[in-house]
């Protein structure tokens, strides 16, 4: 069963806790948002998402979308479902207040989106891409047009999409064919085939703003010759109202093994009027920052799943009763023990658990990055926050995502072979969680970007963001007392690191091979001491608060039993990584082509 | 031979205090020779004003023409009215006045009139025949006169040209080229007496064929100059920047001199064509960086905009990055020949004509090919001479290419008969000679270099940074291989395992290289990683670590001579500080830069130069004298512009010697360590009396006073304050001997500290982007 309650507690602790001496400093452009007032927006936005959208998450996924004649009919719900959201402003969460939107914090509407995407991951995608498609605009679009669309995008009644995959290109967007004629009164009119575009059909709102990566006619070959256009889906007449269908249609919409309940559209623009965005063929910029911005949220949804896997796993492993406990019964009432008595159940409930609070915890120092990189109070803090930004996107796109299928999978596990059963439930967290580690850049891309980009960028200042804090905590807190074990892990993974940060350094620098080869095994490794790290800062408030004899006490011997479960059974993945990487490219590339 | 040595050179008097007459004249006095040097009276009040004036316009001159404020003591200034019986006084007269053969003959009447016999009378012509300038005068003058062409500028340009005629003493020109070679630093080739001699003969030829070859092909400046850059050998500003550097109107002037004299059948008079854009730019004082503007310039107008000149239109517009050549192109001459399109195109109109050309002056110009090759690498910067681009080319292609194009094949290529012009055999470099057979090349006495040691030897040990060489006589030498000679984990490691084996097998040591930095100090970019990944550990492993080595460079059992060239900077100082004994180059820049990216010497640096303030002489009593002067040294970061100036700075010893010719440094070298090895004992460490906390107060409160003024940035203030710290004695007493370990001690500490300082980390990484101090 498909069973979820927002993990409130974790998400306050995460929020008001754990990441006050993350050196961003309090933002005060969220002076206003006390503890109390997030709590209420974390409690309203829980109620919305277990009893709105959770209900649909199953049946949407049964029923999926509808394609008739270039029209798209999103499942049974959604609709009505949309619009409790709208007027609730949750679409506009984080948005800019300037354009109507609430200006929250990022550290609160990241989570809220996992809540999002842990109950409803394809209606998550509707407004989600909206989102980018408004921070594009406003970064880079003349006040014409920001004045003209964002007010109502901002509003939801209008949605957005990003257009970059052709049907011959995805990861290599130097080959786009799309191309954008100056129509001669400062609109151009826009040609070509995009597909896999969420959302770019749907019966939620009046109009759709699409951003279309295309080539203007005297554009340069490759990456440096694409420019960015908005299309909406319809025009103003002459009277002003927005009647006119443009040149933008969808053609089909993808049969897919998940997320069913998001259109993933054709379009084929057919000289559909547009206006260019930012400067000539500098789209890929512009695009690159609502990419950039969509990948950590793709990351929450690895997040979202897991969570809901987890909720569903623990249900079900309390509730099936199966055999007796290996040191003798422990529900003598009962025909059975429920399975959750069991070593290798609690291993994977466990692991879920882990995961998930792990990633919790990373997500609320990047959230709290992303404000900061914005509205920090120095130069420096917003170098350092927008520093972090850089080097940790592709981790939490790739780990989070990748740990979100490992999460799914265990909870249908945990489920025995009734998990293959669709009306189980949880076997669709398994097909919605897989679409996570593909789009927005797939997760192999992610460590590349990793290795190939972030680590060398500014002579590898983006590393400082990380490593130094890391660095400060281990020796801090180093030395006997109850935080030795947890600080002498984390030394050790640091550690290994370190080393394997140097070796792909210098490896990369002589054969780039090594560097790609090294580079999932790296992300992973880099991932899981950034966990290993916001556990042990857990855990020391978490003795802290035990020592004072403050608040949730139970909460808070939980966060440590999870932490040493992380620190003995998950973190030891990192000395695997490491010898992974040491191992070099040599067997990766021995094999011949013919050979396989 | 002997004559040589008996009959120095003892003062020189140069007529003509022109742009080359005057940087003659301070490169004598950078010698430690007196001169005279004389221009017309111009101003009846002030009888001395064209050479006076010569005079404050070298003293002012950048890159600097005198390597010491004591150099240009040296150099007395006159007139030719008033002084020029005083030639008598001197050994060599050196003539540079106007190109004018009227001017020049009027000139040697005079001189002949007063001049010593004997006195060696030379002309800097750049273009008259000897045969011309000695015509009309006596036998006896004839005798002592020939051509000394130097090149700009003359402290740096290392080639000089030496023509001398059928009348000519050779005893005298081989002692005056004896004075050139060893005492002003110039690589001696004798020329034959024709037009342009040898390198302006050749370089003319390739800089017009390159800007025709432009026009012809409809190449923009920047597409010209990337092709004839860096990927042909030559200096990276390529053909259009480098004649923005020389002056866009010196080209008719070279041109006019060389069509005069040239024989009516030589190829550069079909080739040497005006263009009309080229006449108007220099009409209009577009005459290049010394005008106001070339063919490149900085708009100042758009926000200091970088434009360029569209060769077809004439009109400026933004300069553009020209498509990158494939990476085989830029290292392989074949491969940028074999370029499909203009690129290929224009790079054989160059080669294939100029080389051709060359080629063709052999035997009426030169003797040998090494000649034509010295004269290109030494008097344009050439990476390679012709004859080696054209075995980088392949002989045999070449000539083949030529004979498709239907182009005469010259004699001296027809006797290679496709074979190479120099080849190693036996471990000897040898030459093809006209003859058609190999000749061993022969350096001059006291010419030693590790390039010839290497040919015939192994390394006795090696890594990847570093490496041991037997260089005869019981002395080793130490050569860093690393890029800049930066110093990393290779080279110190390569230190501790060099010091056992050269205490067993050799008598002696030099550490020596022929990069072109003698190092540029620790490998910054190495550090600052190791920074980013906190890694804490490694970097102190990597600062004992250099403590140690060069402690145990300064402490072996056998003497170590540093024979710097070019930039000793940080660490590349540290190592010149430690040695026993230090055989400089003249151009030595050392300096311990470490306070410009935000740390303090860390391998002992300050610790050294504290020992040798504290034993000079002449400071006022105390310690804090010396504390200050160190101070002052290291806190700005001050790196002497010559080995004179690194003496009068603390970082050469008034004991150390300079060698003032590059190639005689690894030699002179070796001497002095052999001179050290008999009875060596090392050094006894120094002590120091050090003022402690009172004396860093007195420091930082001098800091405060810059900070006060706007001269010492915050970080500056940082990093000051740390270099107290150390070179104060850190908690020291007065009445307190601070041993050398702590000192070391404390250098570590300031400098882990220092790592950690984000302003720090800043300053580096902006170091490293854009080789330039941040001042934060």
């Amino acid at each position: 069963m498909q069973v979820y309650s927002a993990p409130l507690r974790d998400m306050q602790f995460v929020l008001n806790e754990l990441h006050t001496d993350d050196g961003f400093g309090d933002l005060s452009a969220f002076a206003e948002i006390t503890p109390e007032l997030a709590e209420a927006v974390l409690t309203e936005a829980a109620k919305l998402c277990e009893n709105v959208l959770l209900p649909l998450n199953r049946s949407g996924d049964e029923e999926g979308c509808h394609f008739e004649n270039g029209v798209v009919r999103t499942p049974a719900g959604f609709k009505d479902a949309f619009r409790q959201f709208v007027e609730g402003g949750w679409n506009a969460l984080v948005l800019p207040a300037k354009w109507g939107g609430q200006g929250l914090p990022e550290a609160l509407g990241k989570l809220v989106e996992e809540m999002i995407c842990a109950t409803n991951v394809s209606f998550s995608l509707y407004p989600g891409l909206t989102n980018g498609a408004i921070a594009a605009i406003d970064a880079y679009a003349s006040d014409t047009l920001k004045e003209t669309y964002l007010p109502k995008m901002v509003g939801g009644e209008w949605s957005g999409t990003m257009c970059l995959t052709e049907p011959h290109c995805g990861t290599d967007l130097g080959l786009l064919r799309t191309r954008a004629e100056p129509a001669g009164d400062g609109s151009y009119k826009v040609s070509g085939a995009k597909i896999f575009i969420s959302a770019g059909e749907q019966d939620l709102t009046d109009n759709i703003v699409h951003l279309v990566l295309a080539r203007l006619p005297d554009a340069p070959r490759g990456v440096k010759g694409i420019s960015l256009f908005l299309v909406p889906k319809f025009l103003p007449d002459a009277a002003g109202a927005w009647s006119v269908r443009n040149g933008a249609h969808c053609t089909m919409i993808e049969h897919k093994m998940g997320i069913k309940a998001s259109a993933t559209c054709q379009m084929l623009f057919e000289e559909a009027t547009g206006w260019l965005v930012g400067e000539p063929h500098r789209g890929l910029e512009a695009m690159f920052t609502m990419m950039n911005a969509e990948r950590v949220g793709v990351g929450i949804q690895g997040l979202g799943i897991g969570e809901a896997a987890y909720q569903s796993a623990v249900w079900y492993a309390k509730e099936r009763v199966q055999g007796r406990s290996l040191s003798g019964t422990k529900h003598p009432d009962k025909p059975a023990d429920p399975i959750i008595v069991h070593p290798d159940v609690r291993r994977m409930l466990l692991t879920i658990r882990a995961w998930n609070e792990g990633c919790r915890g990373i997500a609320g120092w990047i959230s709290r990055a992303l404000d900061a990189e914005k509205h920090g109070e120095t130069p420096e803090v917003r170098q350092r926050a927008a520093d972090l930004v850089a080097l940790m996107t592709p981790v939490v796109k790739a780990l989070f995502t990748d740990l979100g299928l490992e999460s799914a999978s265990l909870a249908v596990q945990c489920y025995g072979g009734h998990g293959f059963i669709r009306e189980s439930g949880v076997e669709q967290y398994m097909r919605d969680a897989r679409i996570a580690m593909l789009y927005e850049g797939t997760n192999g891309i992610q460590a590349l970007d990793l290795v190939g980009r972030k680590m060398p960028a500014e002579m590898g200042r983006y590393l400082r963001s990380f490593f130094h804090p890391v660095s400060a905590f281990i020796e801090e807190n180093g030395g006997e007392g109850a935080m030795a074990p947890f600080v002498t892990g984390l030394k050790r993974a640091f550690e290994a690191l370190q080393g394997a940060t140097a070796m792909i350094a210098e490896r990369g620098m002589k054969d780039p091979e090594e560097a790609g080869a090294a580079s999932a095994d790296y992300l992973r490794l880099l991932g899981l001491v950034a966990m290993a790290y916001t556990f042990a800062k857990s855990v020391r408030i978490a003795q802290a608060r035990l020592a004072g004899g403050e608040g949730d006490l139970a909460f808070y011997k939980a966060k440590i039993d999870t932490a040493r479960f992380f620190y003995d059974r998950l973190l030891p993945q990192a000395t695997a990584a490491f010898l992974a990487i040491k191992a070099g490219k040599a067997s990766i590339m021995a094999m011949d082509e013919a050979a396989f | 031979m002997s004559s040589i040595a008996t009959e120095p050179v003892r003062k020189v008097c140069v007529i003509g205090a022109g742009v080359m007459g005057a940087g003659i004249a301070a490169q004598v006095a950078n010698a430690g020779v007196p001169v005279l040097l004389l221009d017309i009276v111009r101003d009846p009040a002030d009888r001395n004003a064209v050479a006076a004036g010569a005079l404050k316009r070298l003293q002012k001159a950048e890159p600097a023409a005198f390597m010491s404020k004591r150099a240009a003591k040296l150099v007395e200034v006159g007139n030719i009215e008033d002084d020029l019986a005083r030639v008598a006084e001197c050994d060599w007269v050196i003539e540079a006045i106007i190109e004018r053969l009227d001017l020049k003959h009027a000139l040697y009447e005079k001189l002949e009139a007063v001049r010593r016999p004997g006195t060696a009378v030379t002309s800097n012509t750049s273009t008259i025949p000897l045969g011309h300038l000695v015509a009309g005068r006596s036998e006896g003058f004839a005798r002592d006169f020939f051509i000394t062409h130097f090149f700009n500028p003359p402290r740096y340009m290392r080639l000089l040209e030496v023509v001398a005629g059928p009348a000519s003493d050779a005893a005298l020109v081989a002692r005056i080229s004896d004075f050139a070679d060893r005492a002003l630093g110039k690589t001696i080739v004798a020329c034959k007496d024709t037009p342009g001699f040898l390198a302006n003969r050749v370089g003319t030829f390739w800089l017009q064929s390159a800007v025709n070859a432009a026009f012809d092909l409809g190449l923009t400046v920047e597409e010209a100059d990337a092709i004839a850059g860096k990927p042909m050998g030559v200096p990276k500003t390529g053909i259009f920047g480098l004649v923005d550097l020389v002056g866009i109107d010196l080209m008719p002037h070279l041109k006019a001199s060389l069509t005069s004299t040239l024989p009516a059948d030589d190829p550069y008079h079909a080739i040497a064509i005006d263009h009309p854009l080229i006449t108007r730019m220099i009409g209009e004082g577009l005459t290049g960086r010394k005008g106001k503007g070339g063919f490149y310039r900085i708009n100042r107008e758009a926000g200091k905009r970088r434009e360029a000149i569209d060769l077809a239109s004439g009109e400026y517009r933004p300069q553009a990055k020209p498509a990158s050549l494939p990476s085989a192109a830029q290292k392989d001459l074949k491969a940028l020949l074999a370029l499909p399109g203009k690129a290929g195109a224009y790079a054989w109109a160059i080669l294939g004509a100029t080389l051709t050309y060359a080629a063709s002056l052999l035997p009426q110009a030169a003797d040998d090919v090494v000649a034509i090759d010295a004269a290109m690498k030494l008097g344009y910067n050439w990476k390679y001479g012709p004859f080696e681009l054209i075995d980088r080319i392949g002989g045999a292609d070449f000539v083949a290419r030529l004979e498709a194009d239907g182009k005469a094949v010259p004699e001296v290529l027809r006797i290679a008969a496709g074979r190479p012009f120099y080849r190693i055999e036996a471990g000897k470099r040898q030459y093809l000679g006209l003859d058609g057979a190999y000749h061993d090349l022969v350096r001059p006495d006291g010419v030693l270099l590790l390039e010839d040691i290497k040919l015939g030897a192994k390394p006795i040990i090696r890594n990847a940074s570093a490496a041991l060489w037997d260089i005869g006589d019981g002395v080793a030498a130490l050569e860093f291989t690393s890029k800049m000679n930066a110093i990393d984990g290779e080279i110190l490691k390569l230190i501790g395992q060099a010091v056992p084996l050269v205490a067993s097998k050799f008598k002696a040591l030099v550490v020596y290289n022929e990069g072109s930095a003698f190092s540029a100090g620790a490998n910054l970019g190495l550090a600052l990683f190791a920074i980013n990944i906190a890694a804490w550990g490694e970097i102190e492993k990597m600062v004992s670590g250099g403590q140690m080595a060069l402690k145990a460079l300064k402490y072996a059992p056998f003497p170590v001579v540093a024979a710097p060239a070019g930039l000793a900077l940080g660490g590349g100082c540290e190592i010149v500080l430690h040695a026993d004994a230090v055989q400089a180059h003249a151009e030595s820049y050392i300096g311990l830069v470490e306070c410009g990216v935000g740390l303090v010497p860390g391998w002992g640096g300050c610790g050294e130069m504290l020992a040798r303030w504290q034993a000079a002489k002449g400071l006022p009593k105390g310690p804090v004298p010396a504390v200050s002067k160190v101070f002052e040294t290291i806190s700005t970061a001050t790196v002497s512009k010559s080995a004179a100036e690194a003496m009068d700075l603390g970082f050469l010893r008034p004991t150390d010697g300079i060698t003032m010719n590059r190639d005689r440094l690894l030699a002179d070298a070796k001497a002095r360590a052999l001179a050290l090895a008999e009875g060596y004992q090392p050094p006894a460490p120094p002590t120091y009396r050090l003022p402690g906390a009172g004396g860093k107060a007195a420091l930082e409160l001098a800091v405060a006073g810059f900070r006060a003024r706007g001269m010492a940035t915050p970080h500056d203030a940082v990093v000051a304050g740390h270099l107290a710290d150390v070179l104060t004695g850190g908690e020291a007493d007065l009445v307190d001997t601070v041993a050398e370990g702590d000192l070391l001690a404390l250098e570590r500490k300031a400098f882990l500290a220092l790592v950690r300082h984000p302003g720090t980390q800043n300053r580096i990484e902006h170091m490293l982007k854009t080789g330039k101090p941040l001042r934060n």
